[in-house]
C-alpha cells in the first residue's frame, strides 16, 4: 500500500515540475501544547542491551534536543519473568535491560514505568504498554541490484523469502552494511502487509535501497550487507507507517486531515513499545556490483 | 407494489392540483406551441422567454426548446426574447391550436457582454427560482483562463456560494456541501469525475457545450441523488443550417469541433474533440528522467439529432474522455464515458414528455513495470444504467405541471489488483462487486396566482435498494469488523425510501423587485470515499447500505432581488441556512483505497451550514459581470473526530469575494479581468512535538483549529478579435491570458519540517503551485 503511495508519489513528480510548485518558509504562529511522557523501545530476539527511551515532550517549535526523563522506575515482564532496567549514566532518559537480555517469540511483553511526574504537579504517575512478539520464519537469501531510478541510483535488495499463508503478517525492512546500521532514520525503514501477497513466495522483490548519494552508503565490491527483517504486529507497523506518513509531509491531494499517530502507551504518553522478531540474510557485494 | 401505491399518491396530488384551475376557465382553451431556435445555426434556445402581452404572464422553453401556452380563444400579441438575439413579436388571432416555430436572430452587436444571463429583462426577480445561475457559453468565453482553457467549472467556481475544494482543483463545495453532492450531468449523464489533470482542468470542453446551470439550494423535484447542488451541462445540438468548424490552438491544448446539418432543418451533427499535449514540451525538460514521461488528456463530444416530425424528435449522444500518466516505471488512466439516448414526442400540444436511456461510466487504471515480481495493476470501474422519462403539461400560461420518473442500476467494482511479472509477489486482490438500483418519482406544478404572487411545489419520493451478490461486514460499536453476511443474487437484502418535498414562493413586490423563499430536501445514496480536500482520481463511489444510512439534507432559503437602470444591474441577496444529516467524515488514518472494510473507517454526524450571498451584476452598455460576497459558516459535528466536539468543515470559508469584469476596448480588442478573494482553509497544525528515532513528530491542534494564509488572485486577459472580412466566412480572434497577474504565492500545503542542518529546529514550509501563468489561445470559427 504504501510503495503504491510511492509510485503515485513519482507520477505525481511527473506533473509538478511542469506546475512550477516551489516552496518557502512561512511564519506560523502556534499554540502552546501540554507536556506529555514519550515512550520508545523495542524489545527484539536478539540477545543484547535493550533500550527504552523515556523522553518529554515539547512545544512544536522548542528547537531543542528532547528533554530525557530521568529516575523512572521501568519493568518488562514477558509472562515468566520479570527484569527492571536501569537508567543509563552517560544518557539520562535512557533505560537499559542486561546485555544477555533476549526476547521470546509468541510471548507478550508488558511495560510498566512508574515514579514519572510529567505534569509536575508533585505525584508520580504510572504508564503502561504491552506488544506481542510475532513468530517469522527467515528469509531463505537476498541479491543486489543496481538500479537506476529517477530521483535514486544506488543497489537496491532484493528479498527471497517465504510469507505464511495461515497468518496475517507485518514487516519491517533494514539494511547493515559493514557492521553498521544503514537504516537509521524513520523515514528509511520499509514497512509492508502481507495484504495483496498472503502465503506468497518474495521472488526477489526490492525492500530496501542503499543509496549513492547518501553518505557512507554506496556499495563497494567486497562490503558485506546484511539485510534484516522484522516481524512486526500490527499495531507496530501502523505506528511506522502514520510517523512517516506525517512526516512525508501533506498535500491537498492525498493527504487526510493530520492526526495524531497511534500509540500503544497508556495514560496519555505517546510513542511505542514494541516486540520485534528479527531474522537476517547477508551477502557479500559481488566485483561487478 | 408499494411503487405504484406511491405513484397514484403523487397523481392525485396533480390532479386535485389542476381542478381548481380548470374551474376557473370555463371557456374552450386552445394552445399556442412551437419550438425557440437559433436563425443562424438551429440550435434550440434554452430558458427564451416566451410572454403574452396582454396577459403580462408567460412561460420559458425548456431544455430542448420546446413551450407550450394555453389561451382562451381571442386576440394576442405573442413575443419572444432571448438575451444578445432580437426580440420576436407576432400578433395572434387564436381559434384553434397554433404550432408556432419561431428563429430569432442574433443582435448585430457581439455577445461579449452578459455573463450571468437575464433571460428575460427582469427573468432574475420574477422567477421562480432561487440559488440559481445560469451561465452561457459565449459568456464564460471572455472571463479569463488558466492556460487559457476556457472551463465552465472554473466560471461556476467564482459564483456567490461556491468555494473551490483547493487551488487549481475541478471540485466545488456549494453552500458547505462536500465536492461529491454536486450532482454534475452532461446531457443527463452523470459525470463521476469531472476533472482532468487532478483538477487543474474540467471535462467540459467549451466548443461542445451549450449552456451550464447550477442549482444551490432549490433543486428542482425532477432531480435528486445529491445534497448540495445540481449542475447541469448541456451540448450543442449541432448547427441545422450550415457545415461549421470552430476551434483553437492554445499553449497547452488544442480543439476542433465539426457540426452540421446531415438533413438540412431536421437532422444535425456535431463531432468535437480536444487533446491536451504537455507531454510535448517534455523533451525539453532539464531532468532526462522525464523526458519519456506521458502527460495527456483528450475529450471527445458527439451528437446527433433528427427531427422525425412535429411531435417527435430524437437524440444521441455521447462523451468519453481519458488522461494518461506514464513513466518508465509507472502509469495511471483514467476517465468518464458517457452515452444518452432521448426521445422528444409530443402527447398533444401541451403535454411535453421526453423519454432517456443513459448510460454512465467512470474508471481508472493504474499499473507498475509489467514484468518485475512487485509489477502490478490495479483498477476501479463504476457504471450507472438509467431510463428516465419526463413529463411536462401545460396547463395555463401560468400554470404548468411536471411529473416522471427515473430508475438507476449501479454497478461498483471498488477496485481489484494483481500482480503482472511472471514471478509476480502478488495474489489477486478483489474488492466484491456491489448493486444497487436507485429510484425516483416525482410530481410538481408551478403555479402564478394573481398577479404578484408564484408558487412551486413539488414531491419528489426516492428509494435505494442494495442489491445482491454482496459480502457485507458488520461491525460493532466501536467500528471493529466482528463478521460478515454474505447475500446471494438478485437478492434485494436493504433499501432506503424517503420523501424529498420541495417547496418555492416568489412575491413581485413591483417589477424590480421581488422576495423569494424555498425550501428543499434532498437526500443523497452513494458518496465518495474522499478523505483529501482536493482528492484524486484513485478516490471510489460507495453507496448507502446497512452500515451507511443516507445523507439529508433540509436547506431554506431567503432572497430580495431587486433591478437597477431599466434591469441592466441585477442585485440580491439571498440566505440560506441548511441542515444535514448522517453526513460522513473519516476516522483519523483511514485507509479508503483496496479496503474490503471502508465502512468502518466511516465515522457519521451531523453538520450544518448557513450564509449571506450577496451578488451584483452588470449589463451595461459596456461594462459587464458580477461582483459576488458570501458570509458563511460550515460545522461538523461527528462522533469519533474530534473528541466529538464541533469542528469547521474542509471547506469553510467565512469570506469570499469573487469580481468578474468584461469590458469592449474597442470594438475588437476586450479586456477581462477577475479577482478572486477567500478565507484560507481550515487546516489542523502541531502545537506539541516529540522525537523518535531523531525524528521531530507532531502533536497536533483540535481538527481544523488554524487557517491557511487567505487566498487571493487577480487574473487578466485581452482578447483581439480580427475584423471579419467581407464575404470570408472565417472568424479569428486571439486570446491572452495571465493567471494570477501579480504572482501571489497561494499556500497550497503548509508542512513542518526539520531543518537540514539542526534536526532540533522545526520550521513552517509553504508550498504553492503557481506563481504567474501567462498564455496564449488562438480561436477560429468558419
Amino acid at each position: 500500500m504504501k510503495k503504491t503511495f510511492l509510485y503515485l508519489g513519482f507520477l505525481l513528480l511527473i506533473v509538478f515540475p511542469i506546475m512550477q510548485s516551489c516552496t518557502e518558509p512561512i511564519e506560523i504562529e502556534l499554540d502552546n501544547s501540554y507536556a506529555r511522557l514519550i515512550v520508545y523501545g523495542e524489545i527484539s530476539t536478539d540477545t543484547t542491551v535493550h533500550k527504552i527511551r523515556l523522553n518529554r515532550s515539547a512545544d512544536y517549535f522548542y528547537n531543542l534536543p528532547a528533554e530525557g526523563v530521568s529516575g523512572a522506575i521501568i519493568r518488562i515482564s514477558d509472562g515468566v519473568q520479570e527484569i527492571t532496567l536501569s537508567e543509563s549514566v552517560t544518557e539520562p532518559g535512557s533505560y537499559q535491560t542486561e546485555s544477555n537480555y533476549y526476547g521470546v517469540p509468541g510471548r507478550s511483553y508488558s511495560l510498566t514505568i512508574n515514579n514519572v511526574d510529567i505534569n509536575r504537579d508533585g505525584t508520580s504517575e504510572t504508564y503502561s504498554a504491552s506488544s506481542e512478539l510475532p513468530f517469522m520464519a527467515a528469509p531463505d537469501s537476498i541479491k543486489l541490484n543496481y538500479a537506476n531510478y529517477p530521483f535514486f541510483t544506488g543497489s537496491e535488495i532484493l528479498l527471497f523469502a517465504k510469507d505464511p499463508a495461515e497468518t496475517e503478517d507485518f514487516y519491517a525492512f533494514k539494511v547493515v552494511k559493514n557492521g553498521i546500521q544503514q537504516t537509521d532514520s524513520l523515514p528509511e525503514i520499509f514497512v509492508q502487509n502481507d495484504l495483496l501477497f498472503n502465503g506468497n513466495y518474495t521472488n526477489g522483490v526490492s525492500v530496501q535501497f542503499l543509496d549513492d548519494d547518501k553518505p557512507g552508503e554506496k556499495v563497494s565490491p567486497g562490503d558485506t550487507i546484511v539485510f534484516e527483517m522484522y516481524g512486526i504486529t500490527a499495531g507496530y507497523y501502523n505506528f511506522i507507517v502514520q510517523a512517516q506518513t506525517e512526516l512525508f509531509g501533506s498535500n491537498p491531494l492525498f493527504s487526510g486531515p493530520p492526526a495524531n499517530i497511534t500509540t500503544n502507551l497508556t495514560n496519555g504518553a505517546l510513542g511505542f513499545f514494541a516486540g520485534v522478531n528479527i531474522r537476517r540474510a547477508g551477502v557479500i557485494a559481488p566485483e561487478s556490483n | 407494489m408499494r411503487l405504484i401505491l406511491i405513484l397514484s399518491l403523487l397523481f392525485s396530488v396533480v390532479s386535485s392540483e389542476a381542478k381548481p384551475i380548470s374551474n376557473d376557465e370555463p371557456q374552450k382553451s386552445f394552445s399556442v406551441s412551437g419550438y425557440i431556435k437559433d436563425a443562424t445555426t438551429g440550435e434550440v434556445l434554452i430558458a427564451a422567454s416566451v410572454y403574452i402581452k396582454e396577459l403580462g404572464s408567460g412561460t420559458v422553453t425548456n431544455p430542448y426548446g420546446f413551450y407550450s401556452i394555453g389561451l382562451n380563444k381571442g386576440t394576442y400579441t405573442l413575443g419572444v426574447s432571448y438575451i444578445g438575439y432580437n426580440t420576436f413579436e407576432q400578433k395572434l388571432d387564436l381559434n384553434g391550436d397554433l404550432i408556432l416555430n419561431i428563429e430569432l436572430t442574433p443582435e448585430a452587436r457581439q455577445l461579449e457582454e452578459v455573463v450571468i444571463s437575464s433571460v428575460k429583462k427582469n427573468n432574475n426577480v420574477s422567477s421562480l427560482e432561487t440559488g440559481t445561475s445560469q451561465l452561457q457559453i459565449e459568456s464564460i468565453r471572455r472571463i479569463p483562463a488558466f492556460m487559457g482553457e476556457v472551463d465552465v467549472i472554473k466560471a461556476i467556481q467564482l459564483l456567490p456560494g461556491v468555494a473551490v475544494t483547493s487551488e487549481g482543483s475541478s471540485g466545488f463545495s456549494v453552500r458547505g456541501g462536500a465536492s461529491d453532492q454536486n450532482l454534475i450531468l452532461l446531457d443527463e449523464a452523470t459525470v463521476y469525475n469531472a476533472s482532468h489533470l487532478i483538477g487543474f482542468f474540467s471535462v467540459f470542453n467549451n466548443d461542445a457545450i451549450k449552456d451550464a446551470k447550477l442549482y444551490k439550494g432549490d433543486i428542482p423535484a425532477s432531480a435528486g441523488g445529491r445534497l448540495s447542488s445540481l449542475l447541469e451541462v448541456r451540448m450543442k445540438d449541432g448547427n441545422s443550417k450550415n457545415f461549421s468548424a470552430t476551434g483553437g490552438i492554445g499553449s497547452i491544448s488544442s480543439r476542433l469541433t465539426l457540426e452540421g446539418p446531415i438533413i438540412k432543418d431536421k437532422t444535425s451533427f456535431l463531432i468535437s474533440g480536444r487533446r491536451m499535449y504537455a507531454d510535448i514540451f517534455l523533451p525539453l525538460a532539464k531532468n532526462k528522467d522525464l523526458k519519456n514521461n506521458k502527460l495527456h488528456f483528450y475529450d471527445l463530444n458527439a451528437k446527433v439529432n433528427h427531427i422525425i416530425n412535429d411531435n417527435n424528435r430524437i437524440f444521441i449522444s455521447g462523451y468519453a474522455g481519458r488522461d494518461v500518466f506514464k513513466n518508465e516505471f509507472a502509469g495511471m488512466d483514467y476517465g468518464n464515458n458517457t452515452i444518452t439516448l432521448r426521445w422528444n414526442h409530443l402527447f398533444s400540444k401541451r403535454l411535453f414528455s421526453n423519454f432517456s436511456f443513459i448510460r454512465a461510466n467512470y474508471d481508472y487504471e493504474l499499473g507498475t513495470q509489467a514484468e518485475r515480481p512487485d509489477g502490478f495493476e490495479w483498477k476501479s470501474n463504476l457504471e450507472d444504467h438509467s431510463v428516465k422519462a419526463d413529463f411536462t403539461y401545460y396547463l395555463s400560461p401560468g400554470n404548468i405541471i411536471k411529473f416522471g420518473g427515473a430508475t438507476t442500476y449501479h454497478h461498483f467494482l471498488p477496485g481489484s489488483a494483481r500482480g503482472t511479472g511472471s514471478e509476480s509477489l502478488f495474489s489477486e486482490f478483489v474488492l466484491p462487486d456491489n448493486f444497487a438500483l436507485e429510484h425516483g418519482i416525482y410530481a410538481l406544478s408551478e403555479n402564478k396566482i394573481g398577479k404578484n404572487l408564484s408558487v412551486k411545489y413539488g414531491l419528489r419520493m426516492s428509494i435505494f435498494q442494495n442489491v445482491g451478490k454482496a459480502t457485507v461486514y458488520n461491525f460493532d460499536e466501536d467500528y471493529n469488523s466482528i463478521d460478515s453476511t454474505v447475500y446471494e443474487s438478485l437478492d434485494f437484502y436493504n433499501s432506503f425510501s424517503g420523501l424529498e418535498p420541495r417547496l418555492g414562493i416568489t412575491y413581485m413586490l413591483g417589477e424590480y423587485t421581488s422576495i423569494k423563499a424555498s425550501y428543499a430536501r434532498t437526500r443523497q445514496y452513494i458518496q465518495l470515499a474522499q478523505n483529501s480536500t482536493a482528492g484524486t482520481p484513485l478516490d471510489i463511489w460507495f453507496s448507502a447500505s446497512k452500515n451507511i444510512k443516507p445523507q439529508v439534507s433540509d436547506q431554506i432559503s431567503l432572497g430580495l432581488f431587486r433591478n437597477f437602470a431599466e434591469n441592466s444591474i441585477e442585485t440580491s441577496i439571498e440566505a440560506y441556512y441548511k441542515k444535514m444529516t448522517n453526513t460522513i467524515d473519516f476516522k483519523d488514518h483511514a485507509a479508503l483505497l483496496l479496503n474490503p472494510k471502508l465502512e468502518g473507517e466511516t465515522r457519521i454526524g451531523e453538520s450544518w451550514s448557513g450564509g449571506v450571498e450577496f451578488l451584483v451584476t452588470l449589463n451595461l452598455q459596456k461594462l459587464n459581470g458580477w461582483v459576488g460576497y458570501t458570509l458563511s459558516r460550515t460545522e461538523r459535528t461527528i462522533k469519533g473526530i474530534n473528541n466529538n466536539k464541533p469542528y469547521a468543515a474542509p471547506y469553510d470559508k467565512p469570506h469570499n469575494i469573487s469580481v468578474v469584469l468584461n469590458y469592449p476596448i474597442t470594438k475588437n480588442l476586450h479586456a477581462g479581468a477577475n479577482w478572486v478573494y477567500s478565507t484560507g482553509n481550515p487546516v489542523t497544525f502541531p502545537t506539541g512535538r516529540y522525537e523518535i528515532l531523531g525524528a521531530v513528530l507532531p502533536i497536533y491542534s483540535e481538527r481544523n483549529a488554524y487557517r491557511m494564509p487567505d487566498y487571493h488572485r487577480l487574473d487578466l486577459s485581452l482578447t483581439y478579435s480580427k475584423p471579419p472580412k467581407a464575404n470570408k466566412k472565417w472568424q479569428s480572434e486571439w486570446n491572452f491570458s495571465l493567471y494570477n497577474a501579480y504572482g501571489r504565492h497561494n499556500a497550497w500545503a503548509i508542512n513542518f519540517v526539520q531543518d537540514e542542518n539542526d534536526p532540533n529546529i522545526t520550521k513552517a514550509e509553504l508550498t504553492y503551485l503557481f506563481s504567474y501563468i501567462p498564455s496564449i489561445t488562438y480561436n477560429f470559427k468558419f
